[in-house]
């Protein structure tokens, strides 16, 4: 079985320390028993005029002969100034061929409900790359601004890259009810919402994400270990690790 | 027998903190935890603030090992009650509180997302004040964008000098940006509570705090004691950091004078 980590970063830790070679870290999420990685970026994240040499680097880590095709790069873009980040969001997922879109939205300053966003869900529309949000936190980045953007575009996929976190993960878990393509990420909430969530969201949209890569700081040991304290059966792990990020990434 | 002292958990009888006093016993045996305190559940600290301390003394005075408990000797005193008022009861809340304590309540527990107030609202302050008078430190969860960030209860320690504060979860996990220059002001008064803080993460606030800061703390049942503890040690060992683990708690809880 693979085990699709859906949440990591490439931060400027690793960026400074081994350039846009990726053999370090990919020995790192390999010790933790992980095969594949989906890539966010960081830099780009905090620093808008770094965003376009932060998709680059991201690219060529992941198309890097030591990534092996196991690192999956989602990109990022400043829709603020919106024409410039739509163009960025275009050359990333055509030029750089990247196969996703993330936002940060309360770090970068954005509001799901502004109408570049739906812009942005039409370039993922139009590549056919899903959309992960960081959420569990107000003024931008709540469970419910996802979900009603993502109803917005029933044919965009959107994932809640902490669902909801410690405070919000029980409208995270009514969000994805009422939501058909709103993937939930368990990244982050305690073992109690965890078990909550498997057990009330659609199993066929549960994916797993450590957080991994912000900072030196290994976090792979607690976070694998938690999802070993919620009780999964083979069918719910194997669809959680496995089956349902191919899916949502076309692999 | 250990010293470690785990600084918050619930034996609730719903929603996810849900888990019999037997199974909390059980759960910090595995971990190897000497002791815990041992708050109301949810609604209770919304609304049923009375009837939820009476269980939580009740069940502290009842548990295995306790006197007057059915258990093996040798565990007195193992379950540590605290205790809870919405500020918004007022007058009658203080009264409530006082007659916690007396009950054998060792801290008072505010949630401000949770009692519907901000941190910063006079509303609370007559809970502050007796607090004060009790020397019953005051443990408020903090985390919630808006009713209670770190700052926001670091300015209310500042505004209540004499009353202690236990920082619950250091805002975790977002409010986490504002932990450094809240940990730098070392207030006398403040203290910072681990649970919901990434465990792989506490050495960082560690180095700024120092250990006789720092409280050891899991939110059990939302997470498990085992693996919060083992967690915690590979960042902020155990054996060199006793404060955190027993000591800082232990001292303030054994102040307290009904
Ligand atoms: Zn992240």
């Amino acid at each position: 079985m693979n085990v699709f980590d859906c949440h990591t970063h490439w931060a400027p830790c690793f960026q400074n320390r081994d350039g846009r070679n990726p053999a370090a870290w990919i020995e790192l999420i390999r010790s933790a028993g992980v095969s594949h990685a989906v890539i966010l970026p960081f830099t780009g994240l905090i620093h808008d005029g770094k965003v376009g040499q932060d998709n680059d680097d991201l690219a060529a880590v992941c198309a890097h002969p030591a990534a092996e095709g196991r690192m999956i790069p989602f990109c990022t873009a400043q829709i603020s100034v919106p024409d410039e980040g739509l163009a960025e969001i275009r050359r990333a997922l055509g030029t750089l061929k990247m196969r996703g879109i993330k936002f940060h939205p309360w770090l970068q300053g954005l509001s799901p409900g502004w109408a570049a966003m739906d812009d942005v869900c039409d370039l993922a529309e139009e590549f056919d790359v899903p959309i992960l949000f960081h959420d569990g936190t107000p003024p931008f980045s709540l469970p419910a601004q996802m979900a009603l953007l993502a109803k917005r575009h029933p044919r965009v996929q959107i994932i809640l890259g902490h669902t909801g976190l410690f405070e919000h993960w029980r409208e995270a878990i009514a969000a994805v009810n009422l939501t058909p393509n709103l993937w939930p990420c368990l990244c982050s909430p305690h073992v109690a919402a965890l078990k909550e969530i498997v057990r009330r969201c659609d199993p066929q949209r549960l994916l797993w994400g450590s957080d991994h890569g912000f900072t030196l700081d290994n976090f792979y040991p607690y976070r694998r270990g938690l999802m070993e304290l919620i009780g999964l059966d083979d069918k719910q792990r194997e669809a959680m690790y496995d089956v349902n990020p191919r899916r949502l990434l076309k692999m | 027998m250990s010293s470690i002292i785990d600084a918050y958990t619930t034996s609730g009888t719903e929603r996810e903190t849900a888990l019999p006093v037997e199974e909390l016993i059980r759960q910090l045996d595995d971990a190897g935890i000497a002791r815990a305190v041992v708050a109301p559940e949810d609604r209770e600290i919304a609304v049923h603030n009375r009837a939820g301390n009476e269980r939580i003394a009740r069940l502290a005075a009842d548990a295995p090992g306790s006197p007057g408990g059915t258990g093996a000797p040798g565990n007195a005193g193992r379950l540590i009650p605290a205790c809870t008022v919405n500020p918004w009861f007022g007058a009658e809340g203080v009264k409530e509180l006082s007659r916690a304590v007396h009950a054998g309540a060792r801290m008072l527990v505010l949630a401000p997302a949770l009692q519907g107030f901000y941190l910063g609202d006079e509303i609370a302050n007559p809970l502050y004040e007796a607090a004060k008078e009790m020397l019953l430190p005051v443990y408020v969860h903090t985390g919630p964008h808006g009713p209670a960030a770190p700052t926001q209860l670091a300015l209310v320690a500042m505004q209540f000098p004499r009353t202690r504060f236990i920082m619950g979860h250091c805002g975790s996990t977002d409010h986490a940006h504002d932990m450094p220059a809240a940990l730098k002001l070392k207030l006398p008064n403040l203290w910072f509570e681990l649970s919901l803080v990434r465990p792989f993460a506490i050495h960082h606030w560690g180095k700024i705090a120092g250990d006789e800061r720092l409280i050891f703390g899991t939110s059990a049942p939302r997470n498990l004691p085992r693996h919060e503890l083992q967690h915690a040690d590979l960042s902020w060992p155990i054996a060199k950091n006793s404060g955190t683990y027993g000591r800082n708690i232990e001292a303030l809880l054994a102040e307290v004078r009904p």
